[in-house]
């Protein structure tokens, strides 16, 4: 249990990380990078959770004996975070490929990314 | 309408994913826009005309335990009739300004996103929805096609997807705790770090407070199509689940009230100083959102009113001859345009007999009495903000730029909002929201000759790493708050 502890501490230290990375970085791809090391620990904390129950991929096909199930049941990974995180995964790369695109059309006009650059300079 | 009273799964569920397969039919076939966008909308907004005149509730759980839930009940309705209206407005006006077939595509994804937000009860479909109306908003504000449309779009998204991001930790934290992700599950729990970062993405989502400092100048620099469906909609996406939440415990209330009512006195502040007709509008759409907030009882009806008025004005936005509030009185708006922005101002400052003043009559009944007297500090200040905006001298044109979408809003503002008056009149408010006008434009008055001496110098407050640098703060408040336990003036009120 300690062990599961120790991760999930590193996995909220890592989220942290990305969000002062976000920021703290001046230049717009590292704020995205940033950004995307929270996803990643997001993706491994629903992981995590996933792994408390035990390590073992929950496919029934693969038990060999179906009355063991009742016994087989308490090492197996919990299902649902990982269904759940499968559709976070592929919504955070959608969002990444679409902000990828806009910096890119942003490069055009200053080259070196620096967030200050696009700050529009007038009052509220 | 009778045969609608045995609403059962099945059409509830195709209804649902209708706009997305509309939205790809009109990819293809740009020619079936029209039926295919009237049908969606009209259906939103029938659904929820019936809810509310109804008043049914309607509990769905999909695919077993851990599936998809949906609720319709009246507080759900009050938005999908406000979603129908705005989208059937924008569609309007958008046909004339010749939008093509990935503006629709966008529009009916945007609406179907919409819809599912609205219904559903579990934070994962709620995260899902709440995403794909980001990714559609994001792409309809890049149809402003400008370099700084492109830096407001990527500051929208990254900040969003930032604060969806802490609101999926906090999701987690739940589904570990409870072992489930639905809202009951969430706000069964204690108090703690899950409700803060749930609560951190969705006052994000609708704008509020510090959390919400991305909202003024992303609706400010839209186009004005655009401009009504963020202000009018999309802020309300993250607004009901906060009211589901506050139904289920009154704790959570006493936690985004106050942030409620900071964020309605900032958005005042902020709306008072600008000199731009649009940042103007969009600084108070952040004070309004926080007015919504407040309570679940008139929560509803408040973000109503305040999504058609909002709405609508953003509409007439493409006809003004300029944006700049310091000649606004000297250029003469033709009276098509005078009339919705007149109306749409009026139910905002909430005068009789507009829909907005019976939305705030019905927000201060069900309120702490203690509260009321600062209620009404803020409705004067929202009658001098629009003050501003109803100073342009009227012109009497034959052939004047017809706004029809404004009209299908701001209409029903003054329609209900007799209806209503007239049904149960009522001296005592007549009195005191003439009293708040006569104060209102006192305070505009005053505010005129403060200004052309020396001008207010607020913060700027709208860089990108003061949107971000917000969430950390309201985070890290609200985790205080819950440690305090403080919840003196906003829990025991009656609601």
């Amino acid at each position: 249990m300690a062990a599961i502890r120790l991760l999930e501490l590193l996995i909220l230290l890592a989220a942290l990380a990305g969000f002062a990375g976000l920021l703290l970085r001046r230049n717009l791809f590292l704020k995205l990078l940033a950004m995307d090391v929270t996803g990643s620990a997001v993706v491994a904390l629903f992981v995590l959770f996933a792994a408390r129950s035990g390590l073992r991929s929950p496919i029934l096909s693969r038990l060999a004996d179906p009355d063991a199930l009742g016994q087989a049941s308490a090492e197996l990974a919990d299902p649902i975070p990982q269904a759940v995180i499968l559709t976070a995964i592929v919504i955070g790369l959608s969002i990444q490929a679409l902000l990828l695109v806009v910096i890119t059309q942003l490069a055009r006009i200053d080259p070196s990314l620096d967030v200050s650059g696009f700050e529009p300079p007038e009052r509220p | 309408m009778s045969d609608a009273s045995t609403l059962s799964a099945e059409p509830l569920v195709i209804w649902l994913l209708a706009p997305y397969i509309a939205a790809f039919v009109v990819a293809l076939l740009p020619a079936c826009s029209a039926p295919l966008i009237l049908l969606c909308s009209l259906t939103t907004a029938l659904l929820g005309a019936w809810t509310l005149r109804e008043g049914s509730r309607l509990e769905l759980q999909l695919l077993q335990e851990y599936g998809v839930s949906l609720s319709l009940d009246p507080l759900a309705g009050w938005f999908l009739l406000l979603l129908g209206l705005v989208a059937l407005a924008v569609w309007i006006e958008a046909r004339r300004q010749g939008w093509d077939r990935s503006g629709w595509l966008l529009l009916l994804v945007l609406l179907g996103a919409l819809n599912t937000s609205f219904l559903t009860t579990d934070l994962i479909s709620l995260y899902v929805s709440l995403e794909v109306v980001a990714i559609s908003a994001f792409l309809l504000i890049l149809r402003g096609a400008t370099a700084n449309a492109d830096w407001i779009a990527l500051r929208y998204l990254l900040v969003s997807n930032t604060a969806m991001g802490l609101y999926l930790i906090g999701a987690a934290l739940v589904y570990a705790q409870s072992g489930s992700f639905r809202f009951e599950a969430l706000a069964a729990l204690p108090p703690g770090a899950p409700l803060a970062l749930v609560l951190v993405g969705l006052l994000t989502k609708s704008g509020v407070f510090l959390n919400g400092l991305w909202l003024p100048r992303t609706h400010a620099e839209a186009p004005a199509e655009v401009s009504a469906l963020l202000s009018g909609l999309v802020v309300s996406a993250g607004a009901l689940p906060l009211l589901r939440l506050e139904q289920l415990n009154d704790a959570i209330t006493g936690l985004v009230a106050p942030i409620g009512l900071a964020s309605a006195a900032l958005g005042l502040i902020y709306a008072l100083s600008v000199n731009d007709a649009k940042r103007l509008l969009a600084w108070s759409t952040m004070a309004q959102m926080g007015l919504v907030l407040l309570t679940p009882a008139a929560g509803g009806v408040m973000a109503f009113s305040h999504g058609l008025a909002k709405a609508g004005l953003f509409l007439t936005a493409r006809h003004w001859p300029g944006r700049s509030l310091h000649d606004w009185h000297e250029r003469p708006l033709a009276w098509s345009l005078q009339l919705p922005l007149w109306l749409g101002a009026l139910s905002i400052a909430a005068l009789p007999p507009l829909l907005g003043f019976s939305a705030k009559k019905q927000l201060l009944s069900v309120l702490n009495p203690g509260l009321s007297w600062l209620l009404l500090l803020l409705a004067i200040g929202s009658v001098a903000i629009y003050a501003r905006l109803c100073q342009a001298p009227w012109r009497w044109s034959p052939q004047p730029p017809l706004c029809w979408g404004a009209l299908l809003l701001t209409l029903p503002l003054l329609i209900s909002g007799l209806v209503v008056v007239a049904g149960r009149p009522d001296a005592p408010a007549l009195l005191q929201s003439l009293l708040v006008l006569a104060l209102g434009v006192l305070l505009h008055l005053g505010r005129g000759r403060l200004n052309s001496g020396s001008g207010l110098d607020l913060p700027q407050l709208d860089r990108l790493s003061d949107l971000l640098g917000g969430l950390g703060v309201v985070g890290a408040g609200l985790l205080v708050a819950m440690a305090g336990g403080s919840q003196s003036l906003f829990t025991d009120g009656g609601g």
